[in-house]
């Protein structure tokens, strides 16, 4: 059988563990190691596939309503603009944050921030209208330092590191895939035109040859931004949106 | 020219024409003249192949009968319903139609009006995989009709589908989503109406040749707008609360109730006859790929009229996993019910 016993030190050991023993707390003093993060004095650096608050740009949106389709919170809600467009406003009572609209969205307007931590009076207020989408809301910090964490591999001590992080960061806009809208059902087409009518691009037009009774329909590749508009309203579901590669 | 592989179109081609169906009414928008030439003349089956097709989604059943409200704003002016309705250029058909196999059959597994061979072929073409849905009439408590998307046999487990119910139904409406969404095919159960509507989508649109893979038609001589028959039926004294089944069997109304019975004679319903049936001469669903009835065969059977390949390849399969018993079934039973439809063709108003 395996005995354990207490290890044997001789005295220059024991004065060396001493030595140590002092010299931590001394550090401790002057430079304390807390492991917390002192928020909001500080904060953790946020890595840059974050997914924060969300700012919209509306030169981009090419209003295709693909964000608050996909959003599974149903956070989004496309409010008409004064120009007459549509753009969305976003609940933040209802986001999960996912950030499936910024990645889904065609033309890139949607995009994330490293801003987590808004403050909000009432529910109403966290409803955030598109005007309150396109700036970041104001900031109010004590700090803009960021602690990060490490791990010493030789010691196994948590090693703990300050630095400066500018707090929105843009990550680049999504370039989606570059997707064409497709009719591939063409005998199935009844004309209503309703692709026609949705379509923010002017690329679906219909023209109607009174002669032969017949209506000419034409998607114009060039000018589709394969927002799939027309795709979801075609009430014979035969437009199909396919990579252009 | 750059190619979608997925569809093998190629892009930058994306030009295609449609034809415009011709104007009886010239100037006149073409709900007007699906209105002036069949709803207004009594024409209509309310079949509702204008309802499932029209892309405004706007047509609809107002008091049981098929209008469109605000056409004047509304209607797109694309024709679709035109193309489609099996009345607009009304060719009535009515006999016995061709067919393949004459039988009686009597479902094993499901209980239904009659031998449920209706409920028994479309879970069979689910089974074989020929399709992965089918349609059928559901019912609530008051026996208003509802449409029920069946998957797989189990579901019909715990629902009241099978069984007959003497008011029309949101068949088609139903169908046209099913063919959104299906990946193998459909299978549906209508009235000879509800069949010409469907011929009529399939002759118009591909997609409903390619996904609609089996129509079984139902025997026919009448259908009821639900307000009138429960109005009627109430005041013969039927409970809608007890009511568990409705049947018209030699010339008789047979309402069974819980405690008892409520009988009375067709004839007595002529009042409330709607226009489209009196001048609806297809008995037997002629253009069905099978039909399904009740006279022609014994009691407790269905009569089963087997005309399409796709549908002798279900009764095939039937046969060889035994989930039905076969007898014999008499066409010339028929005979009376066929004659006394092809006279209501007398009813119908040439110009
Ligand atoms: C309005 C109507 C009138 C009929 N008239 C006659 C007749 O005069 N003579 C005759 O022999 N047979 C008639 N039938 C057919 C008969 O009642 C049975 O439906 C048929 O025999 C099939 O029986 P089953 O047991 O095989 O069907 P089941 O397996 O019980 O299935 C019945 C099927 O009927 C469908 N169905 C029920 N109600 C409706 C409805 N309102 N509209 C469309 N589909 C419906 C259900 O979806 C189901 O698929 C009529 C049916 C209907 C719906
Ligand atoms: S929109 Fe088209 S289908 Fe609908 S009523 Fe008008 S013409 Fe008919
Ligand atoms: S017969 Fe059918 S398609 Fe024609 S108008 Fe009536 S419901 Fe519509
Ligand atoms: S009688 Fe004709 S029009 Fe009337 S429900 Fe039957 S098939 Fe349709």
């Amino acid at each position: 059988m395996k005995k354990v016993a207490t290890p044997e030190y001789d005295i220059k050991d024991k004065l060396k563990y001493h030595v140590s023993a002092l010299s931590t707390a001394a550090k401790e003093v002057v430079m304390p190691l807390n492991i917390t993060t002192h928020y909001p004095r500080e904060r953790r650096k946020w890595p840059d596939c974050f997914r924060g608050y969300i700012l919209f740009d509306p030169e981009r949106c090419i209003s295709c309503f693909e964000c608050s389709f996909v959003c599974p919170a149903n956070a989004i809600w496309m409010k008409e603009a004064p120009s007459g467009r549509y753009y969305p406003t976003l609940d933040y009572g209802k986001c999960i944050f996912c950030h499936f609209c910024v990645d889904s969205c065609p033309g890139g307007a949607l995009r994330s921030t490293k801003i987590h931590d808004v403050a909000y009076k009432n529910m109403d207020e966290m409803f955030t209208h598109t005007e309150e989408m396109i700036e970041p809301p104001e900031i109010i910090r004590e700090d803009e330092g960021y602690v990060e964490y490490e791990i010493d591999k030789e010691d196994l001590t948590l090693k703990r590191t300050k630095g400066k992080d500018k707090l929105i960061v843009d990550v680049a806009p999504s370039q989606g895939v570059p997707m064409v809208s497709l009719c591939i059902d063409r005998g199935s087409c009844i004309a209503c035109k309703v692709c026609e009518k949705v379509c923010e691009s002017g690329a679906v037009s219909s023209l109607l040859d009174e002669a032969k009774m017949i209506i000419k329909m034409k998607i114009d590749s060039e000018k589709c931004t394969g927002c799939g508009l027309c795709v979801k309203e075609c009430s014979m579901q035969i437009l199909r949106l396919v990579r252009r590669e | 020219m750059r190619m979608a592989t997925e569809t093998g179109v190629a892009i930058g081609e994306s030009e295609w024409e449609v034809k415009v169906p011709a104007k009886k009414l010239k100037n006149k928008l073409h709900f007007e003249n699906l209105k002036a030439v069949v709803m207004d003349t009594g024409l209509c089956s309310r079949c509702l192949t204008c309802v499932s097709i029209c892309p405004s989604g706007l047509i609809v059943t107002a008091e049981d009968n098929v209008d469109f409200p605000d056409y004047e704003e509304r209607c797109l002016d694309c024709g679709a319903c035109v193309r489609v309705c099996p009345r607009y250029d009304y060719k009535p058909l009515s006999g016995l139609g061709d067919y393949i196999e004459f039988i009686a059959g009597q479902s094993k597994r499901f209980k239904g009006q009659d031998g449920a061979m209706a409920t028994e072929l479309i879970v069979s073409a689910i089974d074989m995989g020929m399709i992965d849905r089918g349609l059928f009439v559901d019912r609530d408590e008051r026996w208003m009709t509802g449409i029920f998307h069946v998957q797989d046999a189990e579901q019909l487990g715990v629902l009241t589908l099978g069984g007959t119910k003497y008011t029309f139904a949101n068949v088609l409406p139903e169908l046209k989503k099913a063919v959104m969404f299906t990946k193998r095919g459909v299978g549906v159960v209508g009235t000879p109406c509800m069949v010409s509507g469907i011929r009529k989508l399939q002759q118009e649109f591909p997609v409903f040749r390619e996904r609609v893979k089996l129509v079984v038609g139902l025997f026919c001589t009448e259908n009821f707008h639900y307000e009138e028959v429960s109005r009627y039926l109430q005041e013969k004294g039927v409970d809608f609360s007890k009511l568990v089944k409705t049947d018209i069997t030699k010339g008789k109304f047979i309402a069974t109730m819980t405690d008892e019975e409520v009988k009375f004679k067709v004839k007595e319903l002529e009042e409330i006859l709607p226009g489209g049936c009196n001048v609806c001469t297809d008995f037997t669903a002629v253009e069905s790929d099978a039909s399904v009835g009740s006279v022609g065969s014994a009691k407790g059977f269905s009569t089963v009229v087997v005309r399409a390949e796709n549908a002798k390849k279900v009764i095939n399969y039937i046969r060889e996993k035994r989930t039905a018993e076969f007898g014999e079934a008499k066409p010339e039973e028929l005979d009376f019910l066929i004659g006394h439809k092809k006279k209501r063709e007398e009813n119908i108003k040439r110009d």
